[in-house]
Formats: C-alpha cells, structure tokens, sequence
C-alpha cells in the first residue's frame, strides 16, 4: 500500500530561500557601498552616498511588499476581489499621522492604535461579505475606499489630515529617523516584511489556509463540506488590513508626506498589479512583484524622464502577455511560450495568430 | 411513535411561476437505501438541495431525527451526520486529490481555526484521508490536482469527499452521472458495499433503472414535481401509472 501525504521538509529546505535572500539584503548596502568607495562604517553611519540612497529605495520597495503581499492574501490565496485594498493601507498611514502630530501619542501607543483602527477597517469590509459577492463586493468594497479618498481629501478635516496636500510633519522618534538612522529603518521595514511573510506562509500551509484556497477554488463546495466560508473570509481581510496598516503605518514614518493618492484607486490598482506581476496567490511573488513595479517605475523615469510611463506601461503589458501566471507562477511552472506570448501581442492588434495552440 | 430517520413534510418550492417539488413528503428509514427517480425535470435535484440546506424550501419542512433541520444552512448539514455529493462534479480544481479529501476531513473537526500549524502535523486527519483516499481507489492519483482526473475518477472523489467525514445520511445524487457504462458498476458496487455495511442511510438519486432497481430498499417515483408512486423495487415495477407516465417520458427524451 502506497500511501501519500505531504512530507515535513527538514528546516533548511523549509528556510533556505528566506535565509539566502536575508543575508544579501543585510549585506546589500555594504556591497553598494565598497562599490562606490564608502567603508562599511561610512555605511552603518548613514553617510550621504549611493548606499544609503538605494537603501531608501528598498525600504519603499520592502513597505510596497508588505502592501502587495496583504492583497495577494485576500486576491490571491482566498479569491476575494476586493477594488477598495488601497483603504487597508490608507487607514494605516492616515491613523497614525493623525495619532503622531494632532493627538500626540507616543509612538508605541500609535503603534496599537494602528493595529484597532486595521481590526476597525477590517470589520468594515466584514459587513459587505455575507451581502455581497463577486465583482459586487468588488464594486461596494471600491465605493467604502471612494468615501474614504473624499474623506481624507475635504478641507473641513485639513487640520488633521492636510486635505489635497497631504498630511506633512509627524513627529517620529529620533531613533527610527531615516534619515539619520537610514540603516536602521532599513532593517526594520526588512523584519517587518520577514515576519509577514513567514507567517503568511504558515497560514496557507496551516488548516485554516487550506480553507481560504478551497474559498477561492470554489466557494459552494468548501459551504456544502460543512465550512462556514464567512469567518475565514473575514480571518483574511483581518490578517491583510492588519498588514496593510503595518505598512501605511511604516509608510507614514519615514516618509516626509502622506498623500492622499495612498487612499484612491491608483493605489489599489498598484496592488494588483505588483501581484500580477509577481505571480498571484504565490506570495513570494508579491515581493518580487513590488520590487520590479518600483525599481522599473523608479529608473525608466531616471532614464526616459517623460516618456517613462509609456515604457511602464508597455513592460506590464509585456509581462501579462509573456508571463500570464506572473514572474514567480512561471518559474514554478518553469515553463515560458514565447509563442504563445507573440500570438497574444498580435491578437491585441487585431492580427491573427500565427497557429493556434 | 413513528418518526422516520429522514423525513420531508409537504415540502414545497417555487422559482417564479414554476413549482419544482410540489408537496413531496417521503419518510427515509434508518440504514435503508431510498432511490429517488423521475424524468429530467422531474424536481430531484432540487429536493435535493431542500434536503440538504442548499435550498430553503417555499414551504413544507424537513426533519431528521425528528428534529426540524429545515432551516439548517448547507454548511450545518455534515455537522450533524448529513453529507451530500453532486451530480455535476464539483471539487477542488487546482488542489490535489488528497488536499480534496484532507479538507473534506478537516472540516468535521476541530482545528480549523488553527492557523500556523502545518496541516502535516495533523496525524489523525492525513490517516483518515489516506483510508478514504484507499476505499475509492485513488490512492495512486493522490498527488495529481483534481482537474486533472478522468471524468470517471472525479466521480469517485465525489464520493470520496462525502464519506470522508463518515456521515451517517450520504444523499447521493447521480453517482454515476456522466460515467462510461462500463465504469457504473465498479461505483455501484462500491456504494452497495457501503450499504452492506449496514451503518448508513443512503438516498440515491439516479437514472439508470437497473441499478435502483437491484439495489434499492424502496423507490420513491417523482414526476413533475410531485410524488408519482412509492414503494419496493417490485411495487414499483408493477405500476402501471409509472410505466407510462415516468418510462414513457423517459425513452421519449433519452432516446432522442
């Protein structure tokens, strides 16, 4: 008798991954800096150079993850279309602007308040699920997030969120400052991602994620096994605004100005998108995916200045024609048609395939 | 007293205009095989889906163990010994066959909520699935995603899936629905075993009128929605109102 069952993968094999690209983050700024001719100490002490610029980029790169990767757990892993996510982050950036400079808490007090107001969030979009379903609860979660967007944006709040300019001047501690303390932050916002990430991992590999894939797979059946698909629908978005708002809350800290397109449509879409990119529902791929959607929009703009976008947008189209399950569903499918990519281009202006398959 | 196991009073539903079960009540015994037939149409799916909270009915109520579960939702069914599978298949896609049954198994139990232990260290609940996995003979395709299976074995992990948490009701609807003729007798085999057994209630839903007919306690005829005749295999092959109404229907619309 042959019997499967999936195997317990020694620790190495379970970590090797997460090890290998930690230690080359943590060795990443030095690198860059005996590159440019900085001494490692030059580096740790936050001295003006490529290193600590390119450090700043990542911590936007590592914060964008932590963003993406809290909507490749709703999208992708529990098949939940949500158009308002931009909120999740939004909430988490606004809330602990506000609880900085206009209420004046302490920084680990904002820090829990962060963490109420994501639940709150949460709980919101909570109320939708059991009403709404599919491109509807796209639609009502879109319109939760409009409100929000005006909300921020109404000048009758301008003291506590700056309206259309954005919210400037939050007092953050000295010692999370980026920039003094550029490395610092940038090993925060790494440990942040890590830990996400991790325990992300842990759930889809845990009971409780088997049943948010079985959601996205096909809801009626995970009912008729005898789930009540609501609560783990609702364990989810909990799960992802608590990580979104970590990330709007690491956002607000060591950026000099939260803006009010964190909380539109735009904002959303960038979620997507990074998850598109990096393959859906394979978290690894939100990581992979923020890091080409910044990088690329970063330095086509350095490079082609005004013509940037056209060349963003050319290269997205590229990747969903190219690679369709995103940069990480390809590699583990290890399969790229470039045949099937060209018939795809050519379908897009109006040319007939080549052949079919 | 005479409450039945099973058993639907005046059960009633309408979609618009159309009455698709039209005053049904049938009283299911404990460990017997009660097969449902009828013509396409003829309201079993949907008394199906009544049965088992899918639906809620227009009126009419639904008792088991002499409690009303009428307004039980689907997901309380098996939670309380009722398990039912599909006529169209309906699985897991993309997950494999075991992780189908595996969650077919973990739903029944206790440790859904647990979040960051690994599903392998869930010894009883991997042992269970392996058992089943064994009962329907797809031990061998364990690794392989559900989509993937031959229309026949996705028939076999249909049921699979509805034995897994061993439900002591299993509505079946069509088993064999779709399957290559020479494939439905290894299933039915496979669920006359599980009858054998002696420790379950089977209702059947099925077209094939030698299998309900070899294999059934007692036959309830649907026609149109209603209840056209009931009783053993031979009663009910002797009805003259079946023979015409439910058989002449039947070859009408198969043969055609």
């Amino acid at each position: 008798m042959t019997s499967f069952a999936p195997t317990r993968a020694s620790l190495w094999s379970r970590y090797r991954l997460v090890a290998v690209a930690l230690i080359a983050a943590v060795a990443f700024p030095f690198i860059v800096g005996l590159l440019s001719g900085q001494s490692p100490a030059a580096v740790l002490a936050g001295e003006a150079g490529n290193a600590k610029f390119l450090q700043g980029l990542a911590i936007e790169v590592f914060i964008l993850a932590l963003y993406a990767l809290s909507y490749d757990l709703v999208l992708g892993v529990t098949g939940l279309l949500s158009f308002g996510h931009a909120m999740f982050f939004a909430v988490g950036a606004y809330a602990s602007g506000i609880m900085l400079k206009s209420f004046g808490w302490p920084f680990w007090v904002t820090f829990i308040g962060v963490l109420v107001a994501a639940v709150v969030n949460a709980l919101l979009f909570g109320l939708v699920l059991p009403r709404v379903k599919g491109i509807a609860f796209a639609l009502v979660t879109l319109g939760l997030s409009s409100v929000f967007f005006i909300v921020v944006q109404s000048s009758e709040l301008a003291k506590y969120t700056g309206a259309d300019v954005g919210l400037q001047g939050a007092p953050v501690p000295e010692w999370i400052d980026t920039n003094v303390h550029r490395f610092r932050v940038y090993l925060i916002t790494l440990a942040a991602l890590t830990i996400a990430y991790l325990i992300y991992r842990a759930i889809v590999r845990a009971p409780t994620g088997a049943v948010l894939l079985a959601n996205r797979e096909n809801e009626e059946r995970a009912l008729s096994l005898g789930y009540n698909t609501f609560w783990f629908k609702l364990f989810a978005l909990v799960v992802s605004s608590l990580t979104a708002g970590v990330a709007g809350f690491l956002w607000t800290v060591q950026q000099p100005i939260v803006t009010p397109q964190v909380a539109g449509l735009g904002w959303t879409v960038a979620a997507l998108l990074m998850i598109l990119i990096g393959g859906v529902g394979t978290l690894t791929g939100a990581i992979v995916g923020a890091a080409v959607f910044r990088l690329l929009e970063y330095y086509l703009e350095r490079w082609f200045g005004g013509t940037a976008p056209v060349l963003v947008g050319a290269s997205y189209i590229a990747i969903v024609l190219f690679l369709p399950y995103g940069i990480v569903g390809t590699w583990r499918a290890r399969t790229v048609n470039r045949r099937q990519g060209l018939d795809r281009l050519r379908r897009l202006f109006g040319i007939r395939a080549r052949r079919s398959q | 007293m005479s409450t039945a196991f099973l058993e639907t009073k005046h059960l009633r539903r309408e979609f618009g205009a159309l009455v698709a079960v039209d005053d049904v009540s049938v009283q299911v015994a404990e460990h017997s095989l009660h097969s449902i037939i009828g013509p396409n149409g003829a309201g079993k799916t949907t008394f199906f889906n009544l049965l088992s909270g899918t639906l809620a009915p227009t009126s009419g109520s639904v008792f088991f163990r002499g409690e009303d579960i009428t307004s039980l939702p689907v997901y309380r069914t098996i939670h309380r010994g009722i398990g039912r599978s599909y006529q169209i298949t309906n699985l897991f896609p993309t997950l494999s066959v075991f992780e189908n049954v595996r969650l077919a198994v973990q739903a029944t139990g206790r440790d859904n909520f647990r979040f960051l232990t690994p599903v392998t260290k869930f010894p009883d609940v991997l042992q269970r699935t392996s058992e089943v996995l064994e009962i329907v003979g797809l031990t061998d395709d364990a690794a392989r995603p559900a989509g993937q299976l031959p229309h026949g074995d996705q028939r076999k992990l249909e049921l699979g899936m509805i034995l897994a948490p061993d439900p002591d009701v299993l509505l079946l609807d069509e088993p064999t629905a779709g399957m290559a003729s020479n494939q439905v007798p290894e299933l039915m085999e496979l669920i006359a075993s599980i009858r054998s057994q002696g420790s379950k209630t089977i209702v059947l839903v099925e077209h094939n009128m030698n299998v309900v007919m070899s294999v059934s306690d007692r036959i309830t005829v649907m026609h149109q929605g209603q209840v056209l005749a009931e009783g053993t295999p031979g009663e009910i092959a002797d009805d003259e109102r079946v023979q015409e109404a439910y058989l002449g229907t039947l070859y009408d619309e198969e043969d055609s």
